[in-house]
C-alpha cells in the first residue's frame, strides 16, 4: 500500500498533554479539522479541497426499530453483577456529612455482617457450637439459677447494636460500653478466621468490586466473534460466544444470514474452567483460529473453512496472573499473542509454544497504576505492538530488547488531553496493512505505523463510557471502511466511516490521507428494545429491564452483499449471555429526502416494532415473533425469585384463640424431621422435590424411640444425639417423669397416625409448586404479555380474543392463596372444621377485593376483571380456573 | 429559591443537550435544529467554567446541523458563522479557520481568501500560544491560496508563451502572488509539524525562481530536523527533488537508504532495489537484496508481483553465478521459520495461481530456490503451469531442479 502523497497539516510537539479537558459532550461535531488540496487533475482551473472530517459518507439505515434477539435464552438464570447500591454505604445522614468530600464509602460493615449471617459455620463454627448454650436470646429474664451463672442474656447487646445502627453516621457517636466490653472480650477468639485477616480479604474484594463497577477492563476486546462464510459459499457464518450461568461455556453457533438471521442446528459446545472474558478470531489461509481468554487460561480453537467438521481445540495455556489480552495473528496460522496483567508479553505459537517478548511491570511512558496490558499484531508478522494505558510500542519478536519503536504516546504528539488513557488498541490490517486504531475514553485515533506518534485521524467520539469493543468492516477499494465502537456499561454502539482512497480506482486510485466520512451514527442498543415491548407486570418489567440493560460484553458484525442490495448485520452480546442483532441497509446516494420517516416514528412510547407497518407486512411478523419467543423462553428459563410469587403470609394470631392453635404446640418428630430436612436442603441450595417420597417413608426416628426405653442410657443418648435430638432427650430425662413420658409417647403415636394423612399436605405443597410454574407458563402465552387493550396481532392462532378465557390453560386454580386455603392444610393447622369456611372466605376477600358471588355468569366475570393489562390476578379471577376450588 | 432555579436550569440545559446529541447521532437534523433553538437560551446564563461552554456547543452543533440539513444554504451558513465569530474571543480564529475550510471544500475559493485576510488582520489583546498557532495556520492557508493563484497565472503565462506572446501585467501579478505566498509558507514550515502541502508548494515556488539552494535547505530541514516527526514524505520530497536536480546516484541512494531505515515497507523500495541491483559495487547489491527481502516481510507487499520479480531476478542472478550464496543464506536464516507459512503455503499457491499467474511464477521461483523442489508452493505452481503447457513454467522447473543443491547450502 502506498503512502499518501500528502498528509493533512498538523502541528507536532513533544511532552505531556497540555490541553485540559475532560469528557466534552459535543466536542466531535462541527469541525473539518484541516483541509488538503488534492484533486483528480492538477491542471484544473480551481483547486479542489477535501476536509479531514465532514466528507460525505455512505448512507446506512436501520431496518428495524430495535435490535432483535438472535438466540433464545439458555437454561440457567443469569446472576446480575453487583450494583453500586450493594457495595456503597448510603444513608441520608452520611451523605449529608460527606457531601463536601468526594469519593464513595464502601459499606464494609454491612458486607461483613452479611458474611456472618450467611456463613455462620465458616465464621464462628467451632466456638459457636461450643458456646451456644451460654448465650440466651430470649426476652424473658433468666430463671433457672443453675444456668444463670453460665449464660449471658444477649438481648440487651442486640438492642445496643440496633441502636448503634440507627445512629450510624452521627459524628458524636459513642460505642455502648457493653458492646465495647463484649467485643474486647471475644474479638480474639470468637472467630473461626482471625478477624483482621478476614476483614483485609473482604476489604480487598470490595475495593476490587468497586473499581470493576467504575470501569471493568477485563472485558476489553469483547467476547463475541463472527466467522464469516467463505467467499461465494452459502451464507452461513458461525457465531462464537460464551454462555451459561457463569459464562464459562463456549458455543460455536451456525447462523444463516437471511432477512432476519437465524440459527441453524445446535451449537458445538465446550465447557471451560473459567468465565470467558474475550473471544478473538482471525482467518488465515482459509481457516479460522479462535482464541479464548479467561482470567487464568487461554485456549485456541481451529475451525475449518468448510464448516463440516466440528471446531477442534488446539492448545490451552495457564497463566499465574490474570491474562488481560489475547489476539490471533492475521498472518500466520496458529499464532497468537498473550499479555498478562503483570506486563508480560508472549508470542504464542501452537507449534513452538510460548516465547516471552517482554517483562516490565512498569508502564511505558509515564507512571500509571493500571495493570492492564494489551498486545496485537502489526503489518510485519514478527513485529508486535504492546500497549498499556500510556501508549503503544512496537517490538520485533526476533530481537525484542533491541528493536522497538513508539507507535503512540498519550501526550502532545497526538494532541491528547490531560488524563486521557488508552482503552483499546486494534490492528486494522484488514482495511489497510499498516493502520492501527487506538481508542481512549475521549477520542479515537487512526495511526499509520509508517508515521508513528502522529495520528492520521483523530476524532472525539463523545461516548458516555469508554469504547471497549471495536469491529472493523473493510470497504472495497474506493469505498469507506466501516468501524463500530461499542461501550460496555452503557451499551452504546457507534458506526464510523473512514477512507483512505478518495479518487476512485478509475481515475488512478491515488492513495490519500485518511479522512472521516459521513457523520457518526448511533445504532440500537440492546436496552433500546425495552420501550417497544408490550407492557409487563411491574416486577416482570423490572426483571426484563435488568436483563436487557446488562452491560454489553462483545460486538461483531458482517457486511453482506447480494447484487445491488448491501446490508450490514451487527451482533451485540450482553453480560447476561444474550445475543441481539440488527440490520442496517445501504441506501444509494440520493438527494436528501424531506423529513425522513424515522424521525416521525421514533418518538418514545410508540413501538413500530410491534405495530404492523403498511409497507412491510412480512417484516413485522419475523421480528415480533422472535421477540415473543424470546420473552417466553426467558420467563421459562429464569424462574422469578420466589418472593414475587409467594402467597401473602398472614398473621394468624388475631384470627384464632390460643386454644385453637394449641394443637400445634409441640412439633411432632415427623415435622421436626421435615424441618431438619428442609434446612439441610436449603443449606445445600437444592430443591424440595424429594420431600414427598421421603415424607411418606415410615420415618425411622419414632421406631427407634419406642424401644429406647429398653436401651441403656448411654446408647439412648447417643442415638438421640445422632438424630440431632439430644437436647430434647436431655430435657425428657431431667424434667419429665416416667408417666409423663409414657403419655407423651402415646400422644406422639397418635399424632404420628394423623401424620399418615399428611401426604395430602405434601400433595398440596407440590401442587402449589406446579401451580407456580403453570402460572408462569400461562403468563408467557396468555394475554398478559400483550396487553388486551392492544389488538392481538402477534399470532392470531395462539392468543384468544381478549375477554374470553384462555382455552389452553390446563391449570385449574390460579388464586395465590390456594395452598393456604386447601382444607387439608387448614386441618393440619388444627383449625376446627366450622371455622375453616370463615377463614377461607376471609382470605378470598383479602386476596381479591370485592366479595365474589358463588357462581357468577361468565359475562359478568369479564366485567369484573381488572380492566387493563396490569395484573395476572385479573386472569385469576376468571371462573373457570376457580371451579375446582369451589367444588372441593 | 434562586439556587434551586439555577440547578433546574442547569438540569434542563443538560437534558436539552442530550436530546440534541441523540438527534445528531441518528441524523435527525430537523429535530436537532428545533432543540438547538431552545438551547440557545443557555447562553443567557453562561456561568459554566467547563472547557466547552454553551457558546462553543452552539457553534459546533449548529455547524453540524447546517452541513447536513436539507434546507440549509451557504448564505445561511455564512451568516451563522459570522455570528459565531462574535460569540467568543478565544475561539475567533478557530471559527474563522473552520469557516474557511468549509468554503474551500465547497469551492468558494475567493470568499475563503477574503475570510483569511480578515482573520489575519484580527487583533485582540495578547495572543495565547494556541492563538499564535492558529494565526500561523491562517497565514499558511492564505499562502496556499496565493500559491494556487500563482500557479494559475503561471499556467496562463506558459500557455501564452507557447503562442509567443507575453503579458507583463499577468507576469507582475504572478510575482506578487509569489511574494505573498512565499512569506507566509516560509513561516509555518519552520514550526515542527506535518506540512506536506505547504512544503511542496514552497519548494515549487523556489524551484521555479531557481532558488535551488533554499529549496534544498528547506527539504533537508523538513526531513532531518529531529524536532519534526519522522514523516516518510519529507524523505520522498527530498528524493524527488534530488532526482529532478539530476544529482549523482550516490546522493539518491543515501536519501533512499534513510527512507529504508525508517520505513522499510515504503513503495519507493522497489526503485531503490533496482537502483542498487544495477550498481557495480558488491556492497550495494547486497543492500539491494536486504531491501527487497525486508519489504516482502510486510503484509502489504504479499501480493506485489513487482517486488517478487525483483527478488526473483536478483536471486536467479546469484544462484546462476553461484557467487554470494551466503547473502541469501543470511537473509533467509532470520526468515526460514515463518516465511514458508507466510508466503509459501499450499493455500496461497492455489490462490495466487488463480488470481495472478505472474505473481505465482515469481514466487514459485523464489520458493524453489529457498525451499528446494519439494516445497509445496513450488510443486503446486509448477505442476499447474506444466499442465497448462506454459513454457516458462517448464523452464522454471528445470532451473530449480538443476540448482536444487543450492537449497541445501542455503538452509544448512
Amino acid at each position: 500500500m502506498e503512502f499518501p502523497a500528502a498528509l493533512f497539516p498538523s502541528y507536532f510537539g513533544v511532552g505531556p498533554p497540555q490541553e485540559e479537558g475532560g469528557p466534552a459532550p459535543v466536542a466531535g461535531w462541527g469541525e473539518h479539522g484541516q483541509v488538503l488540496e488534492g484533486g483528480p487533475g492538477r491542471r484544473q482551473v480551481q483547486p479542489a479541497f477535501v476536509p479531514r472530517r465532514g466528507a460525505t459518507g455512505e448512507r446506512w439505515e436501520a431496518a428495524d426499530a430495535a435490535a432483535v434477539p438472535l438466540l433464545l435464552p439458555r437454561a440457567g438464570c443469569w446472576i446480575p453483577s453487583p450494583t453500586p447500591q450493594d457495595i456503597l454505604y448510603h444513608s441520608g445522614l452520611c451523605r449529608k456529612l460527606r457531601a463536601g468530600k468526594s469519593g464513595a464509602t464502601l459499606d464494609f460493615a454491612r458486607q461483613l455482617g452479611h458474611f456472618f449471617v450467611d456463613h455462620p459455620e465458616d465464621a464462628f463454627g467451632s466456638l459457636g457450637r461450643l458456646l451456644h448454650k451460654n448465650f440466651y436470646l430470649g426476652n424473658s429474664k433468666l430463671q433457672v439459677i443453675v444456668s444463670r451463672s453460665s449464660t449471658i442474656r444477649m438481648t440487651a447487646l442486640v438492642e445496643d447494636i440496633d441502636r448503634l445502627e440507627a445512629r450510624r453516621g452521627c459524628p458524636r457517636q459513642h460505642l455502648a460500653s457493653r458492646l465495647r466490653w463484649f467485643s474486647h472480650l471475644c474479638r480474639d477468639w470468637l472467630f473461626e478466621v482471625p478477624l483482621g485477616l478476614l476483614a483485609d480479604c473482604l476489604h480487598e474484594e470490595l475495593m476490587q468490586q468497586w473499581s470493576n463497577l467504575l470501569f471493568d477492563d477485563s472485558l476489553t476486546g469483547g467476547a463475541l466473534a463472527w466467522l464469516p462464510p467463505e467467499d461465494g459459499g452459502t451464507p452461513v457464518g458461525c457465531l462464537v460466544h460464551p454462555g451459561g450461568q457463569a459464562m464459562n461455556h463456549l458455543y460455536f453457533q451456525d447462523v444463516v444470514l437471511e432477512e432476519l438471521p437465524h440459527t441453524r442446528g445446535s451449537p458445538a459446545q465446550f465447557e471451560l474452567s473459567g468465565r470467558i472474558q474475550q473471544v478473538a478470531a482471525a482467518r488465515v489461509d482459509g481457516q479460522d483460529f479462535v482464541g479464548v481468554r479467561s482470567d487464568y487460561h487461554c485456549g485456541v480453537w481451529r475451525v475449518l473453512g468448510k464448516r463440516a467438521a466440528a471446531p477442534t481445540p488446539l492448545q490451552v495455556i495457564r497463566t499465574d496472573v490474570p491474562a488481560s489480552c489475547l489476539t490471533v495473528s492475521p498472518h500466520l496460522p496458529g499464532e497468537l499473542s498473550v499479555c498478562t496483567q503483570s506486563g508480560t508479553v508472549y508470542l504464542w505459537s501452537v507449534e513452538t509454544g510460548l516465547q516471552q517478548l517482554r517483562h516490565d511491570p512498569q508502564t511505558m511512558f509515564f507512571r500509571d497504576h493500571s495493570p492492564w496490558r494489551w498486545c496485537d499484531f502489526t503489518a510485519h508478522p514478527r513485529v508486535l505492538s504492546c500497549a498499556d494505558r500510556t501508549g503503544l510500542q512496537c517490538l520485533d519478536a526476533r530481537a525484542p530488547k533491541r528493536c522497538h519503536f513508539d507507535l503512540f504516546k498519550v501526550g502532545k504528539e497526538a494532541g491528547c488531553q490531560q488524563g486521557e488513557r488508552v482503552v483499546l488498541p486494534m490492528y486494522l490490517g484488514r482495511a489497510h496493512p499498516s493502520q492501527y486504531l487506538v481508542t481512549t475514553q475521549f477520542s479515537v485515533y487512526v495511526l499509520d505505523e509508517r508515521l508513528p506518534l502522529v495520528p492520521v485521524l483523530k476524532w472525539e467520539h463523545m461516548m458516555k463510557a469508554p469504547p471497549l469493543f471495536a469491529h472493523l468492516m473493510p470497504g472495497k477499494p474506493g469505498r469507506s471502511h466501516k468501524m463500530l465502537l461499542g461501550a460496555s456499561r452503557t451499551q452504546e454502539l457507534l458506526l464510523l466511516q473512514y477512507r483512505d482512497i478518495f479518487w476512485g480506482v478509475s481515475s488512478g486510485g491515488s492513495q490519500s490521507a485518511c479522512q472521516l466520512a459521513g457523520t457518526p451514527q448511533k445504532l440500537h442498543s440492546i436496552a433500546g428494545c425495552l420501550q417497544h415491548l408490550p407492557t409487563q407486570l411491574p416486577h416482570r418489567h423490572h426483571l426484563l429491564q435488568q436483563r436487557l440493560t446488562a452491560p454489553a460484553a462483545g460486538l461483531a458484525a458482517t457486511l453482506q452483499e447480494d447484487g445491488l442490495h448491501k446490508s450490514m448485520l451487527i451482533f451485540q452480546l450482553s453480560e447476561a449471555g444474550d445475543v441481539f442483532c440488527q440490520r442496517l441497509t445501504h441506501k444509494a446516494a440520493q438527494p436528501p429526502a424531506p423529513p425522513s420517516r424515522d424521525e416521525a416514528t421514533t418518538a418514545p412510547g410508540s413501538s413500530p416494532l410491534f405495530e404492523a407497518p403498511a409497507s412491510s407486512p412480512k417484516g413485522l411478523g419475523a421480528a415480533a415473533l422472535r421477540y415473543r419467543r424470546w420473552l417466553r423462553a426467558l420467563s421459562r428459563v429464569c424462574k422469578e425469585s420466589p418472593r414475587h410469587t409467594w402467597p401473602p403470609s398472614l398473621s394468624q394470631r388475631r384470627l384464632f384463640t390460643r386454644r385453637d392453635l394449641e394443637g400445634l404446640a409441640g412439633p411432632s418428630s415427623l415435622q421436626r424431621q421435615m424441618r431438619q430436612r428442609l434446612r439441610q436442603i436449603m443449606e445445600k441450595g437444592g430443591r424440595i422435590q424429594h420431600w414427598e417420597p421421603l415424607a411418606l417413608q415410615p420415618s425411622p426416628l419414632p421406631q427407634t424411640l419406642e424401644p429406647a426405653g429398653g436401651l441403656d442410657p448411654l446408647s439412648a443418648r447417643l442415638t438421640a444425639a445422632w438424630a440431632g435430638d439430644w437436647e430434647q432427650w436431655w430435657e425428657e430425662r431431667t424434667s419429665f417423669s416416667v408417666a409423663q413420658r409414657q403419655q407423651a409417647l402415646r400422644e406422639r403415636r397418635r399424632r404420628q397416625k394423623r401424620a399418615r394423612g399428611r401426604r395430602s399436605l405434601s400433595a398440596s405443597f407440590t401442587s402449589s409448586l406446579t401451580y407456580q410454574s403453570e402460572l408462569s407458563e400461562l403468563s408467557d402465552t396468555g394475554p398478559s404479555l400483550f396487553s388486551p387493550g392492544r389488538p392481538p396481532i402477534l399470532s392470531q392462532e395462539r392468543s384468544p380474543p381478549a375477554g374470553s378465557p384462555p382455552v389452553h390453560s390446563p391449570t385449574t386454580s390460579a388464586a395465590p392463596d390456594e395452598a393456604l386455603l386447601s382444607s387439608q392444610s387448614l386441618r393440619c393447622r388444627g383449625i376446627p372444621k366450622e371455622r375453616r369456611k370463615t377463614l377461607r372466605d376471609y382470605l378470598s376477600v383479602w386476596a381479591e377485593g370485592p366479595p365474589e358471588p358463588p357462581e357468577p355468569p361468565a359475562s359478568q366475570v369479564s366485567q369484573l376483571c381488572i380492566p387493563s393489562s396490569q395484573s395476572q390476578l385479573s386472569s385469576a379471577s376468571q371462573p373457570r380456573r376457580k371451579r375446582p376450588r369451589m367444588g372441593f | 429559591s434562586s439556587n434551586e432555579h439555577k440547578l433546574n436550569f442547569k438540569k434542563s440545559k443538560e437534558a436539552c443537550l442530550s436530546y440534541i446529541q441523540d438527534a445528531l447521532l441518528q441524523k435527525q437534523w430537523k429535530r436537532a435544529a428545533e432543540f438547538l433553538a431552545c438551547y440557545v437560551e443557555a447562553l443567557e446564563k453562561d456561568y459554566s467554567r467547563e472547557p466547552i461552554g454553551p457558546s462553543e456547543m452552539i457553534w459546533r452543533i449548529g455547524t453540524e446541523i447546517l452541513w447536513h440539513h436539507s434546507q440549509s444554504s451557504m448564505k445561511e451558513f455564512n451568516c451563522f458563522m459570522e455570528q459565531m465569530k462574535t460569540l467568543g474571543v478565544k475561539r475567533y480564529l478557530k471559527v474563522c479557520l473552520e469557516h474557511v475550510f468549509h468554503l474551500l471544500c465547497n469551492g468558494q475559493i475567493d470568499e475563503a481568501y477574503q475570510n483569511l485576510s480578515l482573520a489575519e488582520s484580527w487583533r485582540f489583546g495578547e495572543q495565547t500560544a494556541i492563538q499564535d498557532k492558529e494565526m500561523k495556520l491562517v497565514q499558511a492557508y492564505r499562502g496556499l491560496l496565493d500559491y494556487c493563484s500563482w500557479s494559475k497565472q503561471k499556467n496562463i503565462l506558459l500557455e501564452q508563451g507557447e503562442d509567443g506572446f507575453s503579458d507583463l501585467a499577468v507576469e507582475q501579478e504572478m510575482h506578487g502572488y509569489f511574494r505573498k505566498a512565499a512569506v507566509n509558507l516560509k513561516e509555518i514550515i519552520k514550526m515542527p509539524g506535518v506540512w506536506d502541502i505547504f512544503v511542496k508548494c514552497y519548494v515549487d515556488l523556489l524551484e521555479f525562481y531557481g532558488d535551488h539552494k533554499e529549496a534544498r535547505q528547506v527539504l533537508n530541514e523538513y526531513a532531518y530536523n529531529s524536532k519534526f516527526p519522522a514523516n516518510p514524505n519529507a524523505h520522498v520530497y527530498l528524493y524527488q527533488f534530488l532526482k529532478r536536480q539530476r544529482e549523482p546516484k550516490k546522493s539518491l541512494i543515501s536519501a533512499l537508504k534513510i527512507l529504508h531505515d525508517i520505513v522499510p515497507s515504503h513503495e519507493l523500495m522497489i526503485d531503490f532495489n533496482t537502483m542498487l541491483q544495477k550498481s557495480k559495487k558488491r556492497k550495494k547489491r547486497r543492500l539491494g537484496l536486504e531491501v527487497i527481502f525486508a519489504a516482502l516481510d510486510y503484509a502489504g507487499w504479499k501480493e506485489n508481483a513487482k517486488a517478487w520479480s525483483c527478488l526473483a531476478r536478483q536471486m536467479k542472478q546469484i544462484v546462476t553465478s553461484e557467487k554470494h550464496l551466503d547473502w541469501i543464506k543470511q537473509e533467509w536464516s532470520s526468515r526460514k521459520d515463518w516465511w514458508p507459512a507466510f508466503h509459501f503455503s499450499r493455500y496461497l499457491a492455489k490462490r495466487n495461481w488463480q488470481e495472478n499467474e505472474n505473481l505465482s511464477y515469481e514466487k514459485a521461483l523464489v520458493a524453489g530456490i529457498l525451499l528446494g523442489k519439494g516445497c509445496k508452493y513450488f510443486k503446486y505452481v509448477s505442476h499447474q503451469g506444466c499442465k497448462a503447457q506454459l513454457k516458462r513454467f517448464r523452464m522454471l522447473k528445470k532451473f530449480v531442479n538443476k540448482h536444487n543443491p543450492v537449497y541445501l547450502r542455503i538452509s544448512g
